[in-house]
């Protein structure tokens, strides 16, 4: 499968995976802001206990745990891609997935706190991930695992 | 069971400002750190430029040049100039409404409080005049004559403002400054699209607008506003949120510019004013010290007996002090007024008003400052507080924090109050220096902002670590007012200091941390340098004397430190200006410097590790005098 | 190998799924009373009408095509005969296993009420049927009492309000969801069921039920002698291990199915996973169960780890989502530390360093690492930095195959 592999030390907090993300995942209808809460990152760059950039993305998990507490059938693990993905409509909202997660990748979405924001690993764009294209670091890239 | 409330908000020197804003119903600015926690490192090296279509453009390893060839040294050096400009421009605004209130005062023979002030100024810019009036307003001539000058020529008053040597240091680099507005013109010119790309020749523009911000923006702005507001005069004060009395139709001022507030203050104290508050239930009218002109209210406050209550906080007390009900309306006329007070006003329906249209507040009404119309707006102003006072007060609930704070501030030092405190010499100061009771002092100036370790953190854990090393500690700037809420400015602090600063300071009954109040008195620091450095006959680099901006905050605080460079002081500050993604800018602030002006930038982050760099400067100075 | 897998819950469907991932020709069979596949936990949705029977699936339609499993729906199992290998069906027939998985699930438990047992109208709330009777009883029913203010409680009570029905909930305990939250949490949903058209009885007990001359449910009468009329009474206090059918079997029973940890029962061949077992009650442990006794069934010796979990649940009610893991009421030696602001209510504490119980009300944005620190016992103490700000990036490791490792 493919994976979104991280060079930590590369990371510079630009927050352009963010922004990417976001624009990657609009709502139909919703234009690009940065102040629409509707709009939402699956990703987040953390900073550890010595300010170094942590970035957080979905590992479609070689065994997810968030498909392990999924009681809906909402998330599927994918047998052609191996990725995780998550059906917003299938899901009843239990959020038992965020807790899960043992990394804390997943999160209620903030405007409805109905579903879940997860990476797709942009399927919708040709399962090419557009954090990794508007990295200008070279933080992140896809590699075949 | 231990139990800790602790919450989104973040940490503060002083406690009890902490857990009030931890437990406040409303967002603050301490709340909103945390969700800007994650800072872009291209914005926090200076590396990422905006000033053209085809940006941002970003400096990587892989992207070493913005599309035009720019490089990160003159990304760096042309954002610095930028901002040190604006921080520039911040001051001469300042200089400019001061000079030209005292003129307009001066032509229609108003109040001037302060007349020894006025004859120290008229003697050092040797102006002459058949009385007062003619006095001030040709000095204020010569002030604006000079602030308007083209940028090829030189200002005529900076030979007399400036210490000889350091004047002829200036020149020889060629850094005397033409036309303080034009500078900052200039410098904005200079920094915009594909002008200039020399680094050095941007930094070194930077020590011109520093010097024309230091001797006109900062020491001028005293001057003329003592001779206005009247002089400082030392007293033991109440300071902190404990000085809120609810019983007054409380007036919160912020800002820079005390000129502007002349007239209304010495109105509100008026009997028709007073029973016009008494009417709708109140005892009369007070003004809440915040930020720097609340500073230099508290400087002069022995001229608005009666009226001021005392200095609240500084910049990012501000919204708990809206918090605590008991404002009724808030005069703003410069910076350091955060966009977070508006919905905190709105939400307790306090009035705004601003007195400048350059600090124009989104939800405030507006009444720019006119000395002609000053008569009406005064009224108009105080009639419509009174109309907040009476809707608000029966429905919005107090929430005061009355122990906030201490009673026994020592306030009012100046260049003035303090060499006459020592018997009119500034012998006895010079002699505890040279007989090492007092190692040396340390000017801990400028802003607070909220990322060193937190609301002024590194500036009271820093000078804590300063006054244990028996090093005096002189403050300027809202470090002021976090230093003073926290208890190093009472007589009590000097349990505090090192054995030998103790001793001084408790044989005097003075505090080991003296306040002179907002980051104008900069300029005071400046002048009682030069005259120790006179009486010493050295120049300034070679006092035992080091300067720390710990929790610099605004552009105004860089065009500050850039004046701290051009006198050849050392400059410690807490976190990086916006440069460390140029080698060349980094060479020229902390090494180059020494030899251009002898002073340089050191950046560190850690209170104790600071206080011993600041240290081992002072020592290496003593040494270099010759003193043990 | 013939695989045989009794029941179609989350234990049992996981485990046929990991049966059929690790052997793609092993025959695998499922024998469920149930009619079809459903997540019990979304019942509500279905009393409340905002799921159909299909919705409450929470597999794809062709799962049982897809994975080439036989499906016996609507079928009880009357007996395992563990000599011959054999289920014996109650509908005559048989179905012989190599491997037979016990993954029946639990049963509403009623508690010993006055005039309780036979009376109609009384419900529980655990199953299809269950579901589709107080369905259809509210349609009429106009005096809905439910006994238990637990998730199970509280998510009935929800799709009744959905359905605008003013449910009253009795509890024994002094606030809602006592397992899961503090009093704190615990009236921040309160007030909204409140606001939407519930009622609470608290600390109060149901001593006895009333019925009319026909045996319907009329009325309720609290320890305190207070009589609340009654037309559908739901009865959410506890759950027991559905294990009576197998008395006869031989197979050691205590309150569920006895089970070593590689979850074998005391019959050779014979495995049990989920909630029959009694070891926990929650849907994930469930799966991780059914997961382990399948990769056991498979061949593939794996330990079952989590025999005392902490608590744990997520909830959301009324736009408000809550966790809550571990023991969030703080004894002698704790530490405490709440956090709190207009929507948001915050709590953890912690003993020598180690979080042992979190309540996160309001944003529980990222949040899934505090299950892993408190379950674990990871101890903070060397991250110099308020609780709150603890997070996996303080323990981030990356393996050589891009995922996620914690290193403390």
């Amino acid at each position: 499968m493919k994976r979104i592999m991280i060079e930590t030390e590369k990371c510079k907090g630009c927050k352009n995976c963010a922004i990417a993300c976001m624009k990657a995942h609009m709502p139909d209808g919703v234009p690009f802001s940065l102040t629409d809460t509707r709009l939402e990152a699956r990703n987040v760059i953390l900073l550890d206990k010595d300010k170094q950039y942590r970035p957080l993305f979905c590992r479609h998990c070689d065994n997810p745990s968030c498909i392990k507490s999924c009681m809906s059938g909402a998330m599927t693990k994918d047998s052609a891609t191996g990725h995780v993905y998550y059906d917003p409509k299938q899901c009843a909202g239990c959020f038992m997935c965020v807790m899960s997660c043992p990394f804390g990748v997943l999160k209620p979405d903030r405007a409805t706190k109905t579903t879940v924001i997860k990476c797709d690993f942009c399927k919708d764009h040709g399962s090419e991930p557009s954090c990794v294209k508007q990295c200008i670091n070279q933080a992140i890239h896809v590699e075949e695992v | 069971m231990t139990q800790r409330f602790s919450c989104t908000t973040c940490l503060s020197a002083d406690k009890p400002l902490e857990r009030f804003v931890a437990d406040l119903p409303m967002e603050t600015s301490f709340h909103r750190v945390e969700t800007q926690e994650v800072k872009c490192e291209f914005g926090l090296q200076g590396c990422c430029c905006r000033l053209c279509a085809n940006g941002p453009c970003r400096i990587t390893p892989d992207s070493p040049k913005g599309i035009c060839g720019a490089d990160a040294d003159t990304l760096v050096a042309r954002n610095f100039l930028r901002a040190v400009a604006a921080g520039s421009g911040c001051y001469i605004h300042v200089v400019e409404n001061a000079a030209r209130a005292l003129k307009d005062i001066a032509k229609e023979k108003g109040a001037l409080k302060g007349l020894k002030a006025l004859d120290r100024l008229c003697a050092k810019l040797e102006v002459s005049g058949s009385d007062i009036y003619e006095k001030a307003e040709k000095a204020a001539d010569a002030v604006l004559a000079d602030l308007y000058r083209p940028v090829f020529e030189k200002m005529e008053l900076t030979k007399k403002l400036a210490y000889a040597p350091r004047y002829e240091k200036w020149e020889a680099l060629g850094l005397l400054p033409g036309g303080a507005k034009s500078e900052v013109f200039a410098g904005t010119v200079k920094s915009s699209t594909n002008l200039n790309s020399d680094p050095v020749d941007m930094l070194l523009h930077c020590l011109r607008l520093g010097i024309s911000t230091g001797l006109y923006g900062l020491m001028m702005t005293n001057m003329l506003n003592d001779i206005i507001q009247g002089e400082p005069e030392i007293r033991f004060a109440s300071v902190g949120m404990r000085v809120i009395d609810p019983d007054y139709i409380n007036i919160m001022i912020t800002g820079h510019q005390h000129a502007l507030f002349a007239h209304l203050q010495n109105r509100l104290t008026d009997d028709d004013i007073v029973k016009q508050a008494q009417a709708v239930g109140a005892k009369g009218f007070k003004l809440v010290g915040c930020t720097c002109v609340g500073q230099d209210l508290q400087l002069r406050a022995a001229h608005a007996v009666g009226l001021f209550d005392g200095h609240a906080g500084n910049n990012f007390t501000s919204e708990a002090i809206l918090a605590t009900g008991a404002i009724d309306a808030v005069l703003t006329e410069f910076n350091c007024t955060l966009p977070g007070i508006e919905p905190i006003c709105d939400a307790l329906k306090i009035k705004q008003i601003c007195l400048d249209t350059i600090a124009k507040k989104a939800n405030a009404q507006t009444m720019q400052y006119g000395f002609e119309s000053r008569e009406s707006d005064a009224n108009s102003i105080i009639s419509d507080i009174i109309e907040a006072y009476k809707v608000r007060r029966n429905d919005v609930p107090l929430n005061l924090l009355p122990e906030h704070g201490n009673d026994n501030t020592l306030t009012g030092l100046s260049e003035v109050t303090l060499k006459s405190f020592l018997g009119e010499t500034w012998q006895p100061l010079i002699e505890l220096i040279a007989t090492g009771k007092i190692k040396g002092l340390a000017a801990v100036v400028g802003c607070s902002n909220l990322v060193s370790g937190g609301h002024d953190v590194l500036t009271v854990e820093l000078t804590k670590e300063l006054i244990a090393k028996d090093i005096l500690v002189l403050t300027a700037g809202c470090s002021s007012g976090g230093i003073e809420n926290c208890g190093l400015m009472t007589p009590e602090a000097a349990e505090l200091a090192g054995p030998s600063l103790k001793a001084v300071c408790q044989s005097l009954g003075i505090p080991p941390v003296l306040n002179f109040g907002p980051c104008l008195a900069i300029g005071r620091l400046e002048l009682i340098a030069v005259e120790i450095a006179e009486a010493l006959g050295v120049d300034l680099p070679q006092l035992p004397l080091v300067l720390s901006a710990p929790q610099w905050l605004e552009e105004q605080a860089l065009a500050d430190g850039a004046f701290a460079l051009a006198l050849g002081l050392p400059l410690h500050l807490g976190l990086p200006p916006f440069v460390t993604g140029s080698p060349i800018a980094v060479q020229v602030l902390c090494e180059d410097m020494k030899q251009l002006t002898g002073g340089h930038v050191m950046i560190n982050g850690d209170a104790a590790e600071s206080a011993v760099l600041m240290e081992e400067i002072i020592m290496q100075k003593r040494k270099d005098l010759n003193l043990a | 190998m013939k695989h045989v897998i009794i029941g179609a819950g989350a234990a049992g469907i996981t485990a046929a799924k990991t049966i059929r991932e690790r052997h793609i020709n092993d025959e695998i069979v499922i024998i469920s009373t149930d009619e079809a596949v459903y997540s019990r936990c979304m019942l509500h949705h279905y009393i409340s009408g905002q799921r159909s029977l299909q919705a409450l699936s929470f597999v794809t339609d062709d799962f049982f095509k897809d994975n080439n499993i036989k499906w016996l729906s609507n079928v009880t199992v009357a007996h395992i005969d563990t000599k011959g290998r054999q289920v014996v069906l109650e509908c005559g027939g048989y179905e012989s296993y190599d491997r037979l998985l016990i993954a029946t699930g639990a049963q509403s438990a009623f508690p010993d009420i006055k005039g309780l047992s036979g009376t109609l109208g009384v419900f529980g709330l655990r199953d299809l049927p269950d579901a589709r009777a107080i369905a259809e009883k509210a349609v009429k029913a106009e005096h809905v009492v439910i006994l238990g203010a637990g998730l199970v409680g509280m998510d009935a009570a929800y799709g009744l309000l959905a359905l605008g029905k003013k449910p009253v909930v009795v509890e024994m305990a002094k606030n809602i969801l006592s397992v899961n939250l503090d009093s704190m949490a615990a009236a921040a949903y309160q007030e909204q069921f409140e606001q939407a058209g519930a009622s609470f009885k608290l600390e109060a007990k149901i001593c006895e039920v009333l019925s009319d001359a026909r045996g319907a449910i009329s009325s309720v009468e609290l320890s305190d002698g207070e009589q609340l009329p009654c037309d559908l009474l739901i009865i959410a206090t506890s759950i027991r291990p559905n294990v009576k059918w197998l008395e006869s079997s031989g197979i050691s029973l205590e309150r569920g199915v006895v089970v070593d940890k590689y979850l074998t029962t005391s019959a050779e061949g014979v495995y049990a996973a989920g909630d029959v077992t009694g070891i926990s009650g929650t849907w994930p442990d469930a799966m991780s169960q059914g997961e382990t006794a399948a990769m056991n069934m498979c061949g593939c010796a794996v330990a079952y780890s989590d025999f005392i979990p902490p608590m744990k649940c997520t909830m959301s009610f009324f736009g408000i989502p809550t966790l809550s893991v571990g023991r969030f009421i703080a004894s002698d030696g704790d530490e405490v530390t709440l956090r709190m602001s207009k929507d948001r209510y915050e709590k953890v504490v912690m003993r020598d360093d180690i979080p042992v119980g979190v309540i996160l009300q309001g944003d529980i944005s990222r949040s899934g690492y505090w299950q892993y620190l408190i379950k674990n016992q990871v101890s903070t103490a060397g991250i110099q930095k308020p609780i709150w700000k603890v997070s996996f990036a303080d323990a981030y490791s990356i393996e050589s195959n891009g995922e996620y490792k914690w290193v403390l």
